[in-house]
């Protein structure tokens, strides 16, 4: 047993290596060769260290899970994160490896892990977690998962199964706000009031009918997708009461203020990015901070320095004029994108979209974005399509209504976006599905300083 | 003025399969053609016999069965629409409803509405990729692709396929048959959606709705640049053509 997880933990080591001298990010490939080699890996690790949080759903992982890596950090905690998104057995284990004496030795206070909802049972039964947070449920790559409800259920009979577990529920999302009926101790966070009272987006809100009875809820307002204020008129489930819950949210072009109440005390939390999305993810984190005792200030100061990891609304500057990129991965998302591309300046949009693996191999998600919305938008100029299904992906933007005249293809990413970067516009927007991410940042870099010596912003805090 | 009917788009709204009602649509429009979309949620009152085109996609297990008890009201005015001309596009679990019935992996029959002659088989591998087939409408045989993903494996009885596999699955992974057709019933497991892209099926299905209401006026060709290169490039991909 010895020997074989320090075989394991060698030959994945050699992997992260060699990985990274031929370019690639060796964020699962040392998992895969040591899980390979002694199928006990994740485990035998994991058991090393106190504390584990597991960070599960479908939007705002990554993010979470950065941001409460840089909370434990600032406390002076040692800790390991799969930080780049690799979050399935795989890069869970390679996080590890990473953080692992030769000998398989972990000195660490806390293991922080993003897991990927299908992989979430295989990996909790191996990692037993202390925490476990969830943020929401989106249709998502559903060609590996079977339908949502599936997942769902997976999810719920495994936290039944993992003793002495604490979690994390983002109250805002009755797929998620259910899980309080596991039997498990939960703190709830989420959107006080009609903060974001709007329409319902209909061709994607996933959840419209009760997980318990299956009668349509009544909602009094949403947030997005159908996250919001609900109620059964059938079994009387509704939005619980949060033990977080974010009172007043503004937001400026580069920041996101808001009031939090946790439990009894107000705290003002300052976010220097402006995807209000992320207000949740705050929220979230808040709520782990609970469970872990960190004071919520601390918290607060934490996150006022946050920096957004690849494609997370990250900010690169192109001849004097702002370059955004940002992840899509489902159409909950995607919406809340194009809702970030509505300002009334004028500007080139970039759209990639791969099928493979990662991004999931079926696109038609595409349909259910509200990509009609952009009709009434004449401020964008250009739409250059790229990735695998560029041609898709100009095909949704004309029976969306947007004419045929503006729409480019340019299936090679680095011609899309050397493309896109010459606009006439006065900003540039770019969208990726997940394995075009990487490539489109590499371009966006090595353009950004050739051509215009333009640093990239190192972080988008720059309180004023 | 054309009539398009969406079945429970609130239940069955599974892998953007709303493009069809939109490519449909838009189609008409651009060809000056009027149309109008009613949506038919759960327990509303649904006139077949004003219908022109009516669209059935899939949805997950659960809300499957509540739609498949709701239709079943309505089983024998959808029956003489469809013996009457009705154009339907059923998708995925849409396509499995109108069959005799579903068999699930420990036995149980649930049944569907047993109007059209196949039933389907639980299976214990799901079916799941990009698909390429081959089919025939007005005397011409032309490919169209998509994306299918089922566990259910569909067996015809005395009914036509809609067509042939060339790449994937289709109905069950072992006859080679894709979909069903029945009058101008068409049913298929393709994702995609199947409309958007294979726009030479969309516009066969627009046909037979005009001809249905008498309407025999030429319908004119549209620019397809964008459609024929979204579907060149999953066909080459699947190395058939």
């Amino acid at each position: 047993m010895r020997i074989r997880i320090i075989a394991a933990i060698a030959a994945g080591k050699v992997a992260h290596y060699l990985s990274r001298i031929f370019g690639g990010r060796g964020s699962s490939l040392p998992g895969v060769v040591a899980l390979r080699v002694f199928p006990g890996t994740l485990e035998a690790l994991a058991r090393q260290v106190p504390c584990a949080v597991l960070v599960t759903g479908t939007n705002g992982k990554t993010t979470t899970n950065n941001m409460l890596a840089g909370v434990l950090e600032s406390c002076g905690r040692r800790v390991i994160a799969n930080r780049e998104g690799a979050n399935l057995i795989t890069g869970v284990t390679a996080a590890f490896i990473r953080a692992a004496g030769i000998r398989g030795g972990l000195k660490h206070d806390a293991a922080l892990l993003e897991v990927d909802e299908a992989a979430f049972p295989q990996v909790a039964e191996l990692v037993k977690p202390t925490v476990v947070v969830v943020t929401n449920f989106f249709r998502d790559q559903l060609d590996r998962y079977g339908e949502l409800d599936k997942t769902v259920s997976y999810i719920k009979t495994t936290l039944q199964r993992i003793p002495a577990v604490k979690l994390v529920l983002n109250a805002d999302d009755p797929l998620v706000a259910q899980f309080a009926g596991v039997g498990r101790p939960f703190i709830f966070y989420g959107l006080g009031n009609r903060i974001r009272g709007k329409e319902a987006q209909t061709p994607t809100r996933e959840a419209r009918f009760c997980p318990l009875c299956g009668k349509e809820f009544i909602y009094a307002y949403y947030h997005y997708s159908q996250l919001g204020a609900f109620r059964c008129p059938g079994c009387g489930f509704a939005r619980p009461p949060a033990d977080v819950e974010a009172n007043t949210v503004f937001t400026t072009d580069h920041t996101t203020h808001c009031s939090v109440r946790v439990k009894e005390t107000l705290t003002q939390v300052i976010l220097p990015t402006s995807g209000f999305y992320n207000v949740f993810n705050a929220l979230a984190v808040l709520g782990a901070g609970l469970w872990l005792g960190i004071a919520p200030e601390k918290i607060a100061a934490s996150l006022s320095t946050y920096v957004p990891a690849v494609g997370r609304l990250q900010k690169f500057v192109y001849k004097g004029r702002p370059v955004y990129l940002n992840l899509v991965k489902n159409p909950a998302g995607f919406n809340e994108s194009l809702n970030l591309i509505g300002s009334p300046q004028p500007k080139d949009v970039f759209i990639a979209l791969n099928d493979n693996d990662a991004d999931g191999r079926d696109i038609s998600w595409i349909w259910d974005v509200d990509f009609e919305s952009l009709e009434r938008q004449k401020q964008i100029l250009c739409f250059v399509c790229s990735g695998r299904r560029a041609e898709e992906m100009a095909l949704r933007l004309k029976y969306a209504g947007v004419p045929t005249g503006k729409i480019e293809v340019h299936p090679a990413i680095k011609s899309g976006v050397r493309r896109v970067l010459e606009g006439m516009g006065s900003g540039v927007y770019l969208l990726a599905t997940y394995t075009a991410l990487w490539p489109v940042d590499k371009i966006l870099r090595r353009y950004a300083m050739e051509v215009n010596n333009a640093d990239r912003l190192s972080s988008l805090p720059r309180p004023s | 003025m054309l009539t398009v009917c969406h079945l429970y788009p609130d239940l069955l709204n599974l892998y953007g399969d709303r493009g069809n009602i939109i490519a449909f649509v838009k189609r008409c429009r651009w060809r000056g053609i009027p149309v109008q979309v009613e949506e038919i949620n759960l327990g509303e009152s649904i006139d077949f016999a004003r219908a022109d085109f009516l669209f059935l996609g899939g949805g997950s297990d659960r809300e499957q069965e509540l739609i498949t008890a709701d239709l079943r009201t309505r089983t024998a005015d959808l029956a003489d629409a469809i013996e009457d001309g009705l154009v339907v596009l059923a998708i995925c679990g849409g396509y499995q409803l109108l069959g005799h019935y579903y068999r699930t992996l420990d036995g149980t029959e649930i049944p569907g509405l047993g109007i059209l002659d196949f039933y389907t088989q639980a299976g214990s591998k799901r079916l799941i990729g990009n698909i390429a087939i081959e089919l025939e409408f007005g005397g011409h045989k032309v490919q169209a692709c998509g994306f299918e993903n089922h566990s259910g494996q569909t067996f015809l009885g005395n009914i036509k396929p809609l067509g042939r596999v060339l790449k994937g699955y289709g109905n069950n992974g072992r006859d080679g048959f894709e979909g069903a057709r029945y009058k101008n019933v068409f049913c298929s497991y393709l994702h995609g959606p199947l409309l958007p892209k294979n726009s030479h099926l969309t516009d066969y299905l627009l046909r037979l709705a005009l001809n249905r209401r008498g309407d025999k006026r030429f319908i004119k060709g549209l620019d397809d640049t964008f459609e024929k290169n979204a579907r060149r490039v999953m066909l080459r991909r699947m190395g058939v053509k």
